[in-house]
């Protein structure tokens, strides 16, 4: 029973990895609180319905189009909107960024309505069973392999890549990076891509597994914020960490008091860990 | 006297009127929308204090909002007291929570400050959720105002437009005090603040009890006008980011900036919402947007200049872009 509730949590919390890796490496590198992170995720999980729906495209398959679709819409968000008031402070790209949050969900809301849909999948709700201990569920199985596979990726551009180093460049001093001939701009667009299309990624997961509609952003975007901060900036593990971290004390802490403190635990533990860890669970204090 | 102080005064001594006159002109409808346009000044003006004049940009003030209101309605339906006691209490309340929580969590800076009150108010909403007192998710009444239905809008909008008052003055004094100073250095430079003898944790605490109180009191004064709430209602995380966006919209840092962001906001909004159905949120989110990219400094900045033009709109986005 524990094992199957430790289960359980580990693989919730690769899915809620995958959500908070593109809103740490935008946060990390720019220092923007992306609250429209959710709607990305939104976005993403539409695209493989109505690729689903419409084509008949297996939603593992429309993997490829939702990443591509958000980095090339995430790239143009920030090449053309963001840069223009990125100097002016975090608070002030937070407000845009709930602009920005506020337009897609409405959009989203315009177009498609307020129902709840859901891609029906055959292989949804397929499981398989280790011993008689533990039930894995395939699809949560393989979106955790995903998001190890994508987080292995996002390392491999940051620290293997030129593109990499000016993004750490521009993350560590802006102007000495302009100095040095790193086109700023562009990599912001590019980090903020690489983000968003992350959020893509989640959506589409998020979509084989649970129920959609054009408002779910926003619930998304505070579990992110929450991994994020229990793994700290800075570094490809802090995300993962974060969200098996939440993952685990989520299933343990409604097993034990019941669904409806699910929200309280993360958030205690948001608190907690702000006023004691602030730099994460892998940082140092203070 | 000083040009700022007179200014002050000139404003007051119009919007004061005009406040106060008001109600005498318009339907029920408007002077409800104008009592919302008032919750919203009280609680933007509120927001100033903390993250306007002190630089610490809360993301959680909604909790004193929810705090104020469910204060009001365990203490008038489950203790029997007068409105009066109750609103004492919320906005009491709300300001000790503030200091409680204040204490840790002012600790921390920039974004880790915001996140922490986000967390906060998220835990309590789902505290509240859960407790038997507040009645869980299902809501709690509260007892109705005894009065004819004209003089009940006559009360509530007398009642935030004198909360109004109070806020404004306060800040506006808060200002003019040692500790007013105190609070725009720590905004500047919190290190060097210290440095000189501020004692940076009494001031910034006293700060967040004061935003803290005046929400608290908007709470109340809300809770008791509608009669009925629930934890989805009064601590939803979009009161915050709206109170937030009024005081950015208007001008953070200025006194009248908060209050002129939420007239503004309120009268855009109800106005989208009239002409647009379905669509209005829609703009609202691309008026954000541009209001964030041409003035970053706020509406109130628009009266500092002398001459209009597209100059200075262009003058922001250079200043700001990379």
């Amino acid at each position: 029973m524990l094992l199957q509730i430790l289960v359980n949590g580990l693989l919730k919390g690769g899915l809620y990895a995958l959500m908070a890796i593109g809103m740490s490496l935008i946060w990390g590198v720019m220092d923007i609180i992306n609250i429209a992170h959710g709607s990305f995720i939104m976005l993403g999980a539409f695209i493989t319905y109505w690729l689903f729906t419409i084509l008949g495209i297996d939603p593992f398959l429309s993997l490829l189009f939702s990443v591509t679709f958000l980095f090339l819409f995430g790239y143009a968000v920030q090449r053309y909107l963001i840069n223009y008031v990125i100097r002016a402070g975090a608070f002030i790209t937070l407000i845009l960024a709930f602009g920005i949050e506020i337009f897609i969900n409405n959009l989203a809301l315009v177009s498609w309505t307020a129902d709840v849909r859901k891609v029906k999948v055959s292989y949804g709700a397929a499981n398989f069973a280790i011993g008689d201990l533990v039930t894995i569920p395939t699809v949560r199985l393989i979106a955790f392999g995903l998001v190890i596979l994508i987080s292995l990726i996002f390392f491999l551009i940051l620290n293997r890549t030129n593109l990499g180093r000016s993004i750490r460049a521009t993350s560590q001093d802006l102007d000495a990076a302009r100095l040095m001939g790193v086109d700023v701009a562009g990599t912001y667009a590019i980090t903020f891509g690489m983000g968003v299309g992350a959020a893509g990624a989640a959506g589409t997961l998020w979509s084989i597994l649970f129920p959609i509609s054009p408002m779910m952003g926003g619930a998304l975007t505070l579990k992110s914020f929450v991994v994020v901060i229990i793994g700290g900036l800075g570094s490809m593990l802090g995300p993962i960490l974060g969200g098996l971290a939440l993952g685990i004390a989520e299933a343990f802490g409604s097993n034990w008091f019941g669904a409806t403190y699910e929200n309280l635990i993360g958030f205690t533990i948001l608190v907690l860990v702000l006023i004691f860890r602030p730099k994460g669970i892998l940082g140092g204090t203070s | 006297m000083n040009k700022k102080t007179v200014w002050r005064i000139a404003g007051f001594a119009v919007l004061l009127p005009a406040a106060l006159l008001f109600p005498l002109v318009g339907n029920n409808f408007i002077i409800r929308f104008g009592t919302d346009m008032l919750m919203f000044a009280i609680m933007a003006s509120a927001w100033n204090i903390i993250g306007g004049y002190t630089g610490y940009a809360s993301f959680g003030n909604v909790v004193f909002f929810g705090i104020g209101a469910y204060i009001t309605a365990v203490v008038m339906e489950k203790a029997g007291l007068p409105f009066w006691a109750a609103y004492m209490a919320a906005g009491g309340g709300a300001a000790l929570f503030a200091v409680l929580i204040g204490l840790p969590v002012l600790r921390l800076k920039g974004h880790y400050f915001a996140i922490a009150t986000l967390g906060v108010a998220e835990a309590m909403k789902a505290l509240v959720q859960n407790l038997k007192i507040t009645e869980g998710n299902a809501g709690i009444y509260l007892p109705m105002l005894d009065m004819p239905i004209r003089t009940q809008y006559y009360f509530f909008f007398y009642i935030m437009l004198a909360t109004l008052i109070v806020t404004l003055l306060a800040t506006h004094f808060l200002l003019r005090s040692r500790l007013g100073y105190a609070l725009i250095a720590i905004r500047e430079d919190e290190d060097a603040a210290e440095s000189i003898g501020i004692n940076t944790t009494v001031a910034k605490t006293i700060a967040f009890a004061l935003s803290g109180l005046f929400t608290g009191l908007a709470g109340s004064v809300h809770a008791y006008q509608q009669a009925f709430i629930k934890p989805d209602s009064v601590f939803t995380v979009h009161i915050t980011v709206k109170m937030l966006v009024m005081a950015v919209f208007g001008g953070m840092g200025t006194l009248f900036g908060p209050l002129l962001g939420a007239c503004s906001i309120e009268v855009i909004s109800e106005f989208l919402s009239n002409y647009f159905l379905v669509a209005h949120t829609l703009f609202f989110g691309a008026i954000v947007i541009l209001a964030i990219v041409f003035t970053p400094r706020g509406m109130i900045d628009l009266f500092s200049q002398r001459r209009l033009s597209i100059a200075y709109f262009l003058q922001n986005i250079r200043e700001h872009r990379i």
